[in-house]
């Protein structure tokens, strides 16, 4: 008889078949510890990493005097098709191993064998509780193991405790912080191929800081990187930092990894600078605790991984399986697996879907005469009186509004940034005049730029961009409660009190649930972004996406793709899962009802009908009396929020402070992009440019090291946060003795405790 | 001060412990005791130098000294005292003799006597017992470094019990020749020390509002727990808020003066809704949480302070105390007109791009409405507020000058 245990985790499936004949077998029952064969061999060459890659031609036989002898063996990569590798293997498995239906038995562990185990006769088994298993009886000395896989960790100590040993088992497998995907999907984009990544060492590397947390903040950390020129090879080290950090500060629970430690699972094995940072972190920890190691060890070489390393789940189910009565798990054949793949799970298709965004025609029509076609186009009547300028500086486009007195749209453009914010101003200022408006009576400025560019346009407001959406909300909505602005890189969620902001949620750093992912589908399947609202109404059905992380979003929809899902009902999906992603899983705001009724959607990505539709629904079922408007200029309330505020400064009757249409488009500038303007307020050392912009009555900075003379206005851009647009440690000098100032006149009772209250008063002795 | 006459220092019977040192974390409840311990170790002989607080909260001192010493726990003023042990342990130039770190059941409060109980967190009493293990589990890390742990149960709100408590909990092991009346009289001390610095936070924080009904500004209004002033868990927003030209008052150091008191709460004492001017059973009726009973109370001052022009709430991410005080503390802010923003959720780290926005938003709104709102509160207001001048004088100095130098 055979017994075979199965590993069907979330990147690989791994494998192993057991002849447990007893002709074969000597008299002691159980796999042997130990064994030369399997030895605590250490690292493992890139070589052998190389050779294990290309996988499964010639499967490792261990066979010789070994009780339980291994006959075949095997894992590889199923690219999110498990079920098809399972009976791949298991087909291989029949006609290489002999593996029989009715005779031998197969036992399944790995997060993703639930559903396939019973399909083929199989039992469960929890993969901790195989690990664990497989590890007693191969290591009695190892006190601490931690095995790392694609999507999850996972550690185990053992504790002796009277005659045997107990264990502590945690685990972690929401996030990909500290797991393989986090090294692999930063190397991909680095292009680092695997091979290459198995060999990057880690001992000697300079390392940087990069977000151990997030895979996706990792990415955006390592581009950054990338940028500011530090060697691929650096940040691979700090990647491997990164997850060595990450499981030694979630997983380890105040417990010390005491030695022997063996380290398990596929990065483990492969990425030898892993293996280097594992050794430095825990030999350092060992000297810092005074552990006690065992006499003559060298501290490494306490830290052992096994050739073996990706089979010790397979093993542990057999060892597990070989305890179980004869009967269990009987082997029944591929059959059943098969046509689950075939046909069983097209079926689960069309029982497991929801309807689709609209349930009808009638629907359809009733969705349409609300919201349809209102986006009423701005009424570009020229006009003879002064009128109010609104412009909004984001990241990626500059935009400009011009209101009437009585606060009507009349103009609006737009300017892609090119990075230079004074030709991004120039620009706008250019088709304003253009279009005609020439007497303007108040500037206002909002977005990032917003402060840069204050003193150079002569702005009378910079507005900061809550209050900007929130007046331009409020001003055709006055009874508004939430205003939802989805744009294309990011998602704000602004609540209203008072005819205040009294509590917003921004989401610039997480791509699920904004713009530019349901853009990046459209494009994968080719269709324009103008017609993916009648494309997704076209589904009559849709799978149900999962909320949350844009890079799970990404797997689920190759998931669902495979199971038959079309394009449109893909799309359809994709735009009913954004509410979600923006209210609950960016916006952390599971109770709605406490928010409001009347919600204002607004930004560009609303400009899309299916999103809307799938607002308006998801609203209705959370709020059921909810009050849902689309923004009547949704892409451009930012800047129409400005101009608001211009107005309140013009109708005060104070004087514009605005330089005037010439003096704009005559602005002379030089930039200076040099050693001198490197950013260094943190490690990233973003090159800034300094742009130094002539304007009359400017104060220039005597102080800087590159000194600006009087009459010149610094601009500084390129830098990757707010810290950046301060020079250096000169300008921080003078801001901070500003605030000083300002601190002492306008106390702080906090200030008063810090200061005083955690020290015995000098004078109280003296007092008496 | 009596006291200062009847001490005989020639028979001091303290020359041993003149060398001791004594380290205590400045975490949680240490934020609104300190003085006491300042006062009751002074008392006890420790030379002031040799009496250390670890320092401010910063994610550097909990990678530094407290990585993998770690409890499970979502509250971050809980968790980072691992970080503040370790600094204590392993981070003093000078080794110490005693880390001290009591668990506080009882807070003393000015509301006191007024409420049901005024009861500390239970995770934050216990605080001590979860970090300790860290340093004990696998070995005595404290024994190692010749430290010895003292960590007393102690209720501050009952003056009687407490030199039992701390003298039983620890301190006769700890501080050789340590008698029953010593201990008393330090405990005495201790109290004295407190008061005095209470007193003269609230001195400060009325002459803030004094100067505000002058000058018809708004000031604003922080309503947290005591920890938050620390800078690595209060993240200084409201230093952010200062530094656009607003004083800043808290809560805890309100001033709670008879004559402000009665002009404030007289109203509804009258009205028989309460019995005292810190009686909030009008609000809040399960008034056994110290720390949660000083918020409410400081939201119902707000209410009542026409040139608190704004109240700033802080809580720190997954507070099971603040949770439920969220939309009393609103409520009643709001509906006396005064402005209020909350920052909820504050972890470890300063989500600096999201509060510089917040900061903008709310001083814009400051900006535009605080005189309105000064105005309203004002014309909601009994007549003949302690606050303002009764003569009008014209000539004023700036607001600092006018402060009580610091002692």
């Amino acid at each position: 008889m055979k017994i075979v245990g199965v590993d069907v985790g979330s990147t690989t499936v791994k494998a192993v078949v057991v002849d447990c004949d007893p002709h074969d077998r000597s008299s002691e029952r159980g796999l042997r510890p130990r064994s030369e064969s399997w030895g605590e061999a250490g690292r493992s060459t890139p070589q052998a990493c190389d050779d294990r890659r290309k996988g499964g031609e010639a499967p490792l036989r261990v066979t010789g005097e070994a009780p339980l002898r291994v006959i075949w063996q095997d894992y590889q990569r199923h690219n999110t098709k498990q079920a098809e590798k399972v009976v791949e293997f298991l087909g291989r498995m029949e006609a290489e191993a002999g593996v029989t239906a009715g005779k031998d038995r197969v036992f399944f562990t790995g997060s993703g064998a639930g559903f396939i185990a019973p399909l083929v006769g199989g039992k469960l088994i929890q993969e901790v509780v195989a690990v664990a298993a497989c590890v007693e009886k191969q290591h009695p000395d190892v006190r601490f193991v931690s095995e790392i896989g694609g999507e999850d960790m996972k550690t185990i100590f053992f504790t002796a405790s009277g005659g045997g040993r107990s264990k502590q088992v945690y685990m972690q497998s929401a996030c990909s912080g500290g797991t393989g995907t986090f090294v692999e999907k930063t190397a991909r984009k680095l292009q680092v191929a695997s091979e290459r990544l198995a060999e990057l060492p880690y001992d000697g590397m300079t390392l940087h800081k990069v977000s151990s947390k997030c895979g996706i903040f990792a990415e955006t950390d390592a581009n950054t990187l990338v940028k500011t020129g530090v060697p691929v090879e650096e940040i691979i080290a700090s990647l491997f930092e990164a997850v060595v950090y990450q499981n030694l500060a979630t997983l380890t629970k105040g417990n010390t990894p005491m030695p022997e430690v063996l380290l398990l699972g596929g990065p483990n094995l492969f990425f030898a600078g892993l293996q280097q940072a594992w050794r430095h972190h825990l030999s350092k920890m060992w000297a810092q605790r005074k552990v006690a190691l065992p006499e003559g060890r060298d501290p490494e070489s306490l830290i052992v991984v096994p050739k073996e390393a990706l089979y010790y789940a397979c093993l542990g189910c057999i060892e597990i399986g070989g305890e179980e009565a004869e009967d269990v798990a009987l082997y029944t054949g591929r059959e059943k697996l098969q046509w689950w793949i075939d046909e069983g799970q097209h079926q689960e298709k069309a029982k497991s879907g929801a309807r689709g965004l609209i349930a009808s025609i009638a629907d359809l029509t009733k969705f349409s005469c609300e919201f349809g076609a209102k986006g009423a186009a701005p009424s570009a009547t020229r006009s003879a009186t002064s009128v109010l300028l609104g412009c909004d500086f984001g990241s990626t486009t500059a935009k400009a509004v011009v209101l009437s007195q009585e606060k009507e749209l009349l103009f609006s453009c737009y300017a892609l940034s090119k990075g230079n914010p004074i030709e991004d101003a120039q620009s706008l200022f250019r088709q304003v005049r253009e279009a005609g408006f020439t007497d303007i009576g108040g500037l206002a400025l909002t977005g990032y730029g917003k402060d840069l560019l204050r003193d150079v346009l002569g702005a009378d407001v910079a507005v900061v961009e809550t209050v900007a959406h929130a007046t331009a909300s409020l001003h055709y909505i006055p009874d508004a409660d939430v205003i939802c602005d989805v744009g294309g890189t990011d998602v704000k969620i602004m609540i209203l009190r008072q005819g205040t902001v009294s509590d917003f949620r921004l989401n610039s750093q997480c791509s699920s649930g904004n713009g530019a992912f349901l853009q990046g589908v459209a494009e994968r399947y080719n269709v324009p972004l103008e017609q993916y609202a009648d494309r997704a109404f076209q589904a009559k059905a849709m799978p149900s996406l999962a909320m949350g992380c844009g890079v799970f979003l990404q797997s689920d929809i190759v998931n669902q793709q495979r199971k038959g899902w079309s394009a449109e009902e893909i799309m359809a999906a994709l735009a009913a899962v954004l509410p979600v992603n923006v209210w609950i899983y960016a916006g952390q705001l599971n109770n709605l009802r406490a928010v409001g009724r009347k919600f204002v959607l607004q930004g560009g990505t609303h400009r899309n009908m299916a999103v809307v539709k799938a607002q308006v629904d998801f609203l209705r079922s959370k709020v059921p009396d909810a009050d849902v408007v689309v923004h009547p200029y949704s892409g451009e309330a930012g800047a129409i929020g400005a101009a608001l505020c211009a107005a309140d400064v013009y109708a005060k009757g104070l004087e514009t402070k605005f330089r005037g249409f010439d003096t704009i488009a005559a602005l002379t500038y030089t930039s200076t992009t040099s050693a001198e303007t490197v950013c260094k307020w943190c490690p990233i050392n973003c090159t800034r440019t300094f742009i130094d912009v002539q304007l009359p009555g400017a104060k220039g900075r005597a102080w800087s090291k590159l000194p600006l003379a009087a009459g010149y206005e610094r601009v500084i851009s390129g830098n990757s946060c707010p810290k950046g647009l301060v020079e250096d440690v000169n300008e921080m000098r003078v801001v901070k003795a500003k605030l000083e100032e300002t601190k002492r006149d306008y106390p702080n009772v906090a200030e008063m405790v810090r200061a005083d209250a955690f020290r015995r008063p000098k004078a109280v002795a003296s007092q008496a | 001060m009596p006291r200062w006459f009847a001490r005989t220092p020639s028979v001091d019977p303290r020359p041993s412990r003149a060398k001791l040192r004594v380290g205590i974390p400045r975490v949680l409840n240490a934020w609104s005791t300190h003085q006491f311990w300042c006062g009751l170790f002074g008392e006890l002989g420790i030379e002031r130098l040799n009496l250390v607080f670890s320092g401010d909260t910063s994610e550097e001192q909990g990678r530094q000294y407290g990585k993998g010493r770690g409890t499970v726990d979502c509250c971050y003023p809980v968790k980072c005292v691992t970080g503040h042990y370790g600094e204590l342990v392993f981070g003093q130039r000078q080794k110490l003799d005693m880390v001290f770190s009591p668990m506080i059941y009882t807070l003393p409060s000015f509301m006191s006597g007024h409420v049901a109980r005024t009861l500390t967190c239970p995770r934050v009493m216990a605080a001590p017992e979860n970090i300790k293990a860290g340093f004990l589990k696998e070995r005595d890390v404290f024994a190692e470094n010749g430290i010895k742990y003292v960590t007393p149960f102690v209720s501050l709100d009952e003056p009687l019990l407490v030199p039992k408590q701390l003298f039983e909990g620890g301190l006769r092991e700890a501080l050789p020749g340590l008698t029953m009346e010593e201990m008393q009289r330090a405990v005495d001390e201790g109290y004295k020390a407190l008061r005095e610095f209470n007193e003269r936070a609230r001195k400060k924080s009325r002459e803030v509002l004094e100067w505000c009904a002058r000058e018809n500004r708004g000031c604003l209004l922080v309503l947290a727990r005591p920890y938050h002033m620390d800078p690595g868990i209060g993240h200084e927003i409201e230093v952010d808020l200062q530094a656009y030209g607003y004083p800043i008052l808290w809560a805890q150091y309100f001033p709670i003066d008879d004559d402000l008191m009665q002009w404030a709460f007289g109203p509804d004492i009258a009205a028989g809704h309460i019995k005292s001017p810190f009686d909030i059973k009008d609000v809040w009726p399960s008034s056994y949480s110290s720390n949660t009973n000083e918020i409410l109370w400081g939201a119902k001052a707000a209410a009542r302070i026409p040139w608190i022009a704004c109240v700033i709430r802080l809580a720190s991410y997954e507070c099971g105390m603040d949770q439920p005080t969220y939309t009393p503390v609103q409520q009643i802010v709001e509906r006396s007109g005064t402005l209020f923003f909350s920052f909820q959720e504050l972890d470890s780290t300063k989500p600096a791009g999201s509060v510089k926005i917040r900061v903008e938003t709310i001083t814009h709104y400051l900006e535009k409405y605080a005189t309105d709102i000064i105005r309203k509160k004002k014309a909601a207001s009994p007549p003949g507020c302690p606050l303002l001048p009764s003569a009008w004088e014209t000539e004023r100095p700036p607001l600092v000058r006018q402060l009580a130098p610091r002692a």
